[in-house]
């Protein structure tokens, strides 16, 4: 996977809801996953336009407990669908997961960073050394990026392909035993 | 560099040092699971082609989200979970009317220690820190923790506070606990594990101590335990056979950050919604009429707090406009609370029991509120829908404060009917 995202800056503000602003908030009583339906309703509680007008590699960029609220997946999903990265200064401990197993590359406690750029930036992010570019403004932050064995969760494409690669890991070794039915 | 109390037990899981930072895949001692989240692991399960546990006899599971059905459906479910439970051969099983609410009865049963490790697909077990046990919450990855029998964790830094002084008239430590949360900030918890120590914790019995590890997850804190004391080892006592090791954090052990709190507080504490640190001194918010309220939960269904919602319900008669529901948390509380007149007090009070268990505050499926009423409750949680509809106001306060608001009719300040 290429950790490096080029595209344009989508800046929104603090506490944006996992629920009621990332996605539809029925998704999660619903356990919606698949990406062609989440597609179509990213960010749709703040910006309903959002999925027609955002590209792949976009960035989000977001200020404090961005995805704050019961730590549902369907928003951090949403953002996968779309293939867009995003930038936080505060994220909780639960989306945080939640943003690893949905295959979505990040960086939190990046503070300060919604002053570093405006809706519409062309930036250049590269997660896994952390560099934030602002190609408008010309401008260069170095944040800390995820620790190398949760970015590579996020590269082999989130929780179910890295937990069936351990799996299969762990049969191969004789840690776990064979399942008596092929997988569903 | 000495290690802190949460350091020191994800050590002994791994068998080897650990410091804050690591990324690590610890086996925890047991993994907890409820009622609402059985059907889904199984699905998950199977989707993944899994048909055995990593280790049975390290799962627990618990009917306390909604021990009473509530419909058919619902009693389906509870079929299905029975059918799951054998299937896996799953050890620690705890259906209706056997436990209660699984965050404490294994507490109370002995099965939690100190310097255990247990993951859980909950929140709240963190209540576990108040036996000095690290108990730390998974949701969407339980599966891999049943399956693999560990997931990732990254091992939390740790805040460390001490509380000091004594609790004054009508103030209780849910009062302490709310306010505690908000003054120590988001900040100094996001990720961290809360410990407790301090001159002041003798004073604060099974009840307290669950509360101060039960509010801090609100703020986004990984965890929160006691240091052992003799406190723990007395209330262990004749609960198991197992040995167990008193820890504490070493005196050069790194913290993020070290508080002292004044448990003195002025003015009971009320969170007004819709968050948790939305908090105020009760007299802000007094006048605020009330039409539902509930004493229980995994923040405050304890024998303890069944004692102080009775020193205000005594002899007087709950409002003829509101209806209070009243959740012992586990069968052991529910038994004694009958035992010590407590039920018979509650009902000529006119208020409701319910089952041993979560009560209303695992999403209303039990006694929810309606939309445009405001409830006054000590649940964990006062978001918009945590009690059924997402157009009603949902009040967090201490038994006191919700005993004397349910007479008045009125959020009341509890010092008033002491």
């Amino acid at each position: 996977m290429d950790f490096v995202y080029q595209g344009k800056c989508w800046k929104f503000g603090d506490n944006l809801a996992v629920d009621a602003d990332l996605t539809k908030k029925e998704f999660a009583s619903q356990r919606e996953t698949r990406l062609e339906v989440l597609r179509d309703f990213v960010m749709c509680g703040v910006d309903p336009d959002f999925p027609k007008k955002a590209k792949p590699h976009d960035i989000v960029v977001a200020g404090r407990r961005f995805a704050q609220g019961n730590p549902h997946i369907q928003g951090l999903l949403g953002l996968k669908s779309l293939d867009l990265g995003f930038v936080c200064e505060s994220i909780p401990r639960g989306s945080y997961r939640n943003a690893i197993n949905a295959g979505v590359p990040f960086m939190t406690h990046c503070w300060g960073v919604p002053k570093e750029c405006e809706t519409g930036d062309d930036l250049r992010v590269n997660f896994a050394n952390g560099v934030f570019e602002n190609l408008t403004r010309k401008t260069r932050v170095q944040y800390k990026p995820l620790p190398p064995e949760l970015l590579e969760k996020v590269a082999i494409g989130g929780w179910e392909k890295a937990v069936a690669l351990r799996i299969a890991s762990m049969r191969a070794e004789g840690l776990m035993k064979p399942a008596a039915t092929p997988a569903g | 560099m000495g290690q802190t109390l949460t350091e020191k037990i994800l050590s002994r899981v791994m068998g080897k040092p650990v410091k804050a930072g690591e990324t690590i895949y610890p086996v925890p001692d047991l993994m907890t699971v409820h009622d609402w989240y059985v059907v889904n692991f199984d699905k998950a399960l199977i989707d993944l082609g899994v048909d055995t546990l990593y280790d049975p006899n390290r799962v627990l599971i618990s009917t306390d989200h909604e021990p009473v059905a509530t419909n058919p459906a619902s009693a389906e479910r509870q079929k299905k979970i029975r059918q799951i439970v054998r299937k896996y051969g799953i050890k620690h099983f705890y259906d209706v009317g056997r436990g209660g609410l699984g965050h404490i009865f294994p507490m109370e049963m002995g099965m939690i220690r100190p310097g255990m490790l247990v993951l859980a697909y909950d929140t709240h077990v963190t209540n576990y820190g108040a036996v000095g046990c690290l108990g730390i919450p998974m949701v969407f990855e339980i599966p891999e923790v049943l399956a693999c029998g560990s997931v990732w964790i990254s091992v939390p830094e740790t805040v460390r506070v001490n509380l000091t002084g004594k609790l004054k008239a009508g103030m209780t430590i849910r009062d302490v606990s709310q306010k505690m949360i908000v003054d120590i900030g988001e900040d100094n918890l996001d990720y961290l594990v809360v410990e407790y120590g301090g001159p002041s914790l003798n004073d604060i019995g099974f009840g307290g101590r669950m509360t101060l590890c039960n509010n801090p997850l609100e703020m986004g804190a990984k965890s929160a335990l006691i240091e052992s004391d003799e406190w723990t080892v007395n209330f262990l006592k004749g609960r198991t056979d197992v040995p167990y090791e008193l820890q504490k954090s070493d005196p050069d052990a790194r913290f993020k950050s070290v508080h002292d709190y004044d448990l003195g507080l002025m003015e009971p504490q009320v969170a007004a919604p819709p968050r948790p640190d939305n908090v105020v001194g009760v007299t802000t918010v007094a006048g605020t009429p009330v039409h539902h309220a509930f004493i229980g939960s995994c923040a405050n269904g304890s024998i303890e707090d069944m004692r102080e919602a009775a020193t205000v319900l005594r002899g007087r008669k709950v409002h003829e406009g509101v209806r209070l529901f009243i959740t012992p948390a586990t069968q052991e509380i529910a038994v004694k609370a009958g035992e010590e007149g407590l039920i018979t007090e509650f009902m000529n009070a006119g208020a409701v029991m319910t089952a041993p268990g979560c009560g209303p505050c695992a999403g209303g499926r039990i006694a929810p509120m309606a939309p445009g009423e405001n409830s006054i409750n000590t649940g964990t949680r006062n978001d918009p829908g945590r009690l059924g509809t997402r157009e009603g106001n949902v009040y967090l306060a201490s038994p006191l404060t919700v005993a004397a608001s349910a007479i008045a009719g009125e959020i009341a300040d509890p010092r008033k009917y002491l």
